[in-house]
């Protein structure tokens, strides 16, 4: 069943003294299946982030729809939006966007507590989390306490406690190191096999490599996509490190 | 690298954080240009003229403004460098060394002590002058009162802040150097720990608040009061700041251990804001809730002054008409002549301008200084040594009966007795070479003798007035001024002109100036007066009034601007992550409770433990009336709470502007 589709996704910045536009999407069309773990891959400039803020609703197309389960988001009312974000979408983030004035138990909670949640459904569903992501032992430290993986354990946690329909991750290695990258691949991975859906945007091939498939975005649109299939990571790597390559040398070709 | 380098850098440094260093500079010119006033009035003609217990009022007043001025300052600055240790962590990593580092601190202290010096010492004498024409002109004084400044002001003024600057200086120095760079890269991210010993600074606060009630609920008398009220005020300062820093500490602490309380929007948002931050948090409502105690006392207090004038009037000239006759040192016999005969004259005098005499009062008496020891009364001079003598005033039974409308008979050894401290507790008292046998009565007389310890001895007759100085004579035989006085005080009826005419001839023949050796003064030409002289404690109440309120309107401002900056990013974290706006009031609402009712509450109980204290001091000032001053500090209180209550609404607007 297709959890997100993405049609005709439009995005033009104007800037604010000049007739001069700049086309940062410019027709992108795609989608995404329950269950499944999509990447976004692309040179900075490419429009991935755009297009993320445009899933995440921090950002408005100029034309084009987002479907979330056939809804479109753009019908969603301002005043529902918080509320949306909060309950159906689970956010990580490359400079993990932890509060420092909360505790990590307080931090993975807060979407619940600005949800208004019982406190004892929110007890229930923190410690099957932090145990599965290896974080119990630091719940009553501070963000500034812990190291960098363990801090991204942390935003996944939080991603994951309002059990969103779908998770998106921005750069989610691109603050740690490689051996804290690939736990936190792993993780991301074996929450994927319990059958959460996850997009995320990365420049590193190695993450993407853990993905189902990859989509590979250039000048505002979807140029490429690679499903791994049956084969091992490392043989995805490979073939995405390829796809790369050919993607590169095309655009010296077109310039 | 010259200094100029240096310099420009400092400069350059300011202007980049101009977020942080415009509140600064504000609130640091508002408490110079504060503690300027304040010196300034302690000279002002008016406050030395007046009453010589005012110029010690405002040294406790400026002393109190001092010690605030350190601590603001110290604090704003903290909060101040705290956010810049990622900036000036750079420069070490870039290559500065300590010493570099540490002049460019040096120029940024001194550039922005020299503009908030200059800026605070500008606005002060703006301020004061502006100020005072407008009262001057909105209460109508008889006699303007001038606002003037000394150099000396100016001096005292730029020689403290330029020491507390200094301080934030070696403060800033201290910061840096003992800390490596990568530690003050990360310096801003670390939440406020808990200050060491929390529950022995939260004992010692209540010692200390204790201590500064125990003393105003003990006063014994309003001399006393004046000496004490400056350790009591400074106890109480000192109390609070501990209270507020284990106290709110130790609240939040709770809260938050409790789920349900905690565990809500607006509660989870403001209590571990202001956990991440406690000990600013302390401070800031701290120094809120003084200078909202001084705004209450200073206002409700001249207002009483004000409202008691009347009540003042009266406990001095109890009748319209009042005559004091002074007795003749050599001859008694003509002055007990001189007693009926002034009676007489004066009734003559009225009924002669057509007056009716409705009441008439007529008492003849003697005083003496001295103590009460072992059973008798021992003479003093008035000026004795430091400690204060007991006034005594003695009565013949005769001229008391018949003022007090008694009908008290005595016999040779006895007498009536009122001791304004009810401490003695003998039933007999010698005075001279008599003894008597007391009879305890209440207060029939002057209102004053409950100003300083005082005791009225009522005497069988005349005579024994007479034995009371020769006693006194016999030890202190140079002694010029033992007489017995009289005082005549008459209430008339007639029409006003009448009422003028016979003022007028009065006051032309008994007067200092006439022949005659009466002093006579009239209620309606003193209160005239009074007024004019009250008028002004209104004056400086009023303004006291205004420049604490301006000091509190600044300080919640300073407070909830760089809060807001503070939090600025944490909000946009949040709202990345479902947070909307509803919910972000919803969390500056929250904050009420603390910003708002905190402060006001623990100010109110402040005053209402100075109530003895202060009560003590009107005193002074003539006020013995409690119901005036407990409406008015009622009123008051209600006043700022509401003046307040906007100042906080306007600035918590600030704070969400910035932080949405």
């Amino acid at each position: 069943m297709t959890l997100l589709e993405i049609k005709n996704l439009k995005k033009i910045y104007t800037a604010r003294f000049s007739n001069q536009q700049t086309e940062a999407l410019a027709a992108v069309n795609f989608s995404v299946e329950e269950g499944e773990f999509v990447s976004i891959m692309g040179e900075s400039g490419s429009g991935k982030t755009t297009l993320l803020n445009i899933i995440s609703t921090l950002d408005d197309a100029s034309s084009g729809e987002v479907y979330l389960d056939g809804n479109p988001l753009s019908k969603i009312k301002d005043k529902e939006i918080s509320a949306f974000r909060r309950n159906t979408l689970g956010f990580v983030f490359q400079d993990f966007n932890l509060l420092d004035n909360f505790t990590i138990k307080d931090n993975i909670l807060l979407p619940l507590v600005l949800s208004k949640t019982p406190i004892e459904e929110m007890e229930s569903r923190l410690m099957p989390i932090v145990r599965n992501l290896g974080i119990e032992a630091h719940i009553n430290k501070f963000p500034y306490e812990v190291s960098g993986g363990q801090k991204q354990r942390v935003a996944v946690a939080r991603a994951l406690i309002t059990k969103p329909k779908i998770i998106l991750a921005d750069e989610p290695t691109g603050a740690l190191d490689s051996k804290a990258s690939q736990n936190l691949m792993e993780i991301l991975r074996g929450i994927n096999e319990t059958g959460q859906t996850i997009l995320m945007v990365t420049h590193s091939t190695r993450a993407a490599s853990f993905s189902k498939r990859v989509l590979f975005i250039r000048d505002g649109s979807v140029y490429h996509e690679i499903y791994r299939g049956e084969g091992s990571a490392d043989e995805f790597m490979d073939r995405i490190s390829d796809s790369l390559k050919v993607l590169s040398s095309r655009g010296e070709r077109d310039e | 690298m010259n200094n100029r380098f240096f310099s420009s850098l400092a400069l350059r440094n300011i202007k980049s954080n101009k977020q942080l260093y415009i509140p600064f500079l504000l609130s640091s010119t508002a408490i110079i240009a504060m503690f300027f006033l304040m010196v300034s009035l302690m000279t002002n003609r008016f406050v030395q003229e007046r009453s010589s217990s005012l110029p010690t009022l405002f040294m406790i007043g400026v002393v109190v403004i001092g010690i605030f001025s350190v601590i603001f300052i110290l604090y704003t600055n903290s909060f101040l460098i705290k956010r810049r240790k990622k900036e000036i962590g750079l420069y070490g990593i870039l290559g500065l060394e300590k010493k570099h580092v540490a002049k460019i601190l040096f120029f940024e202290s001194l550039f922005s002590s020299l503009l908030s010096i200059a800026a605070g010492l500008l606005t002060g004498l703006l301020f004061g002058r502006l100020v005072f024409m407008l009262l001057n002109f909105m209460l109508r004084m008889p006699n303007n009162i001038m606002y003037t400044t000394s150099l000396l002001s100016v001096g005292v003024t730029i020689a403290l802040f330029t020491v507390i600057f200094g301080l934030t200086y070696l403060y800033n120095v201290s910061q840096f150097t003992f800390a490596n760079p990568i530690k003050l890269l990360k310096g801003k991210q670390e939440g406020e720990k808990e200050p060491k010993g929390s529950l022995i600074l939260f004992i010692l606060s209540l010692i200390f608040l204790g201590w500064g009630y125990g003393i105003s609920i003990t006063i014994p008398d309003p001399l006393a009061a004046i000496e004490k009220f400056f350790l009591a005020v400074l106890l109480v300062i000192i109390g609070t700041y501990l209270l507020f820093i284990s106290g709110s500490i130790f609240i939040l602490k709770a809260l938050k251990n409790n789920k349900r309380i905690y565990y809500r929007p607006g509660a989870f948002i403001s209590i571990s804001g202001m956990l991440y931050r406690m000990k600013q948090n302390a401070v800031g409502l701290a120094n809120i809730c003084i200078l909202a105690s001084m705004v209450i006392i200073a206002v409700s207090t001249t207002v009483t002054i004000y409202l008691g004038s009347e009540e003042t009037l009266e406990n001095r000239y109890p009748y319209e008409h009042n005559i004091k006759l002074f007795g003749d040192m050599d001859n008694v016999a003509e002055m007990n002549n001189r007693f009926f005969e002034l009676q007489d004259e004066v009734l003559a005098l009225t009924e002669e301008k057509g007056l009716e005499v409705t009441e008439m009062e007529s008492y003849r008496y003697e005083s003496f200084f001295g103590k009460l020891e072992d059973g008798s009364f021992v003479f003093e001079q008035s000026s004795a040594d430091g400690t204060l003598p007991i006034l005594m005033m003695a009565i013949p039974l005769e001229d008391f009966n018949e003022m007090a409308g008694e009908n008290y008979s005595l016999e040779d050894d006895e007498a009536l007795f009122y001791h304004s401290t009810k401490t003695y507790e003998k039933e007999e008292l010698a005075i001279g070479n008599k003894s008597y046998r007391l009879t305890e009565i209440e207060n029939e007389f002057s209102a004053d003798m409950a100003l300083t310890e005082s005791i009225a001895i009522v005497v069988p007759d005349v005579s024994h007035l007479l034995d009371f100085r020769e006693a006194y004579m016999e030890q202190f035989p140079e002694s010029t001024h033992i007489t017995i006085d009289a005082e005549i005080g008459w209430n008339t009826e007639g029409t006003e002109e009448q009422e003028e005419a016979l003022i007028e001839q009065l006051r032309s023949e008994y007067s200092f100036s006439s022949e005659n050796d009466g002093l006579y003064n009239s209620r309606d030409v003193q209160r005239e007066e009074w007024y004019s002289v009250n008028g002004g404690f209104l004056f400086l109440g009023v303004f006291l009034g205004l420049l604490f309120t301006l000091g509190t309107l600044l300080i919640t401002y300073f407070k909830q601007v760089s809060e807001g900056f503070d939090d600025r990013g944490k909000f946009q974290i949040m709202q990345k992550v479902g947070l909307d706006e509803e919910m972000i009031k919803e969390s500056t609402r929250s904050q009420i409770v603390w910003m708002f009712l905190l402060p006001i509450v623990i100010a109110t109980i402040h005053v209402s433990f100075a109530y003895p204290i202060v009560r003590k001091l009107l005193m002074i000032f003539g006020v013995t009336n409690d119901m005036t001053w407990l409406l008015t500090f009622i009123a008051v209180v209600i006043a700022f709470a509401a003046i307040y209550w906007m100042i906080y609404r306007v600035t918590s607007r600030v704070y969400y502007s910035i932080v949405k």
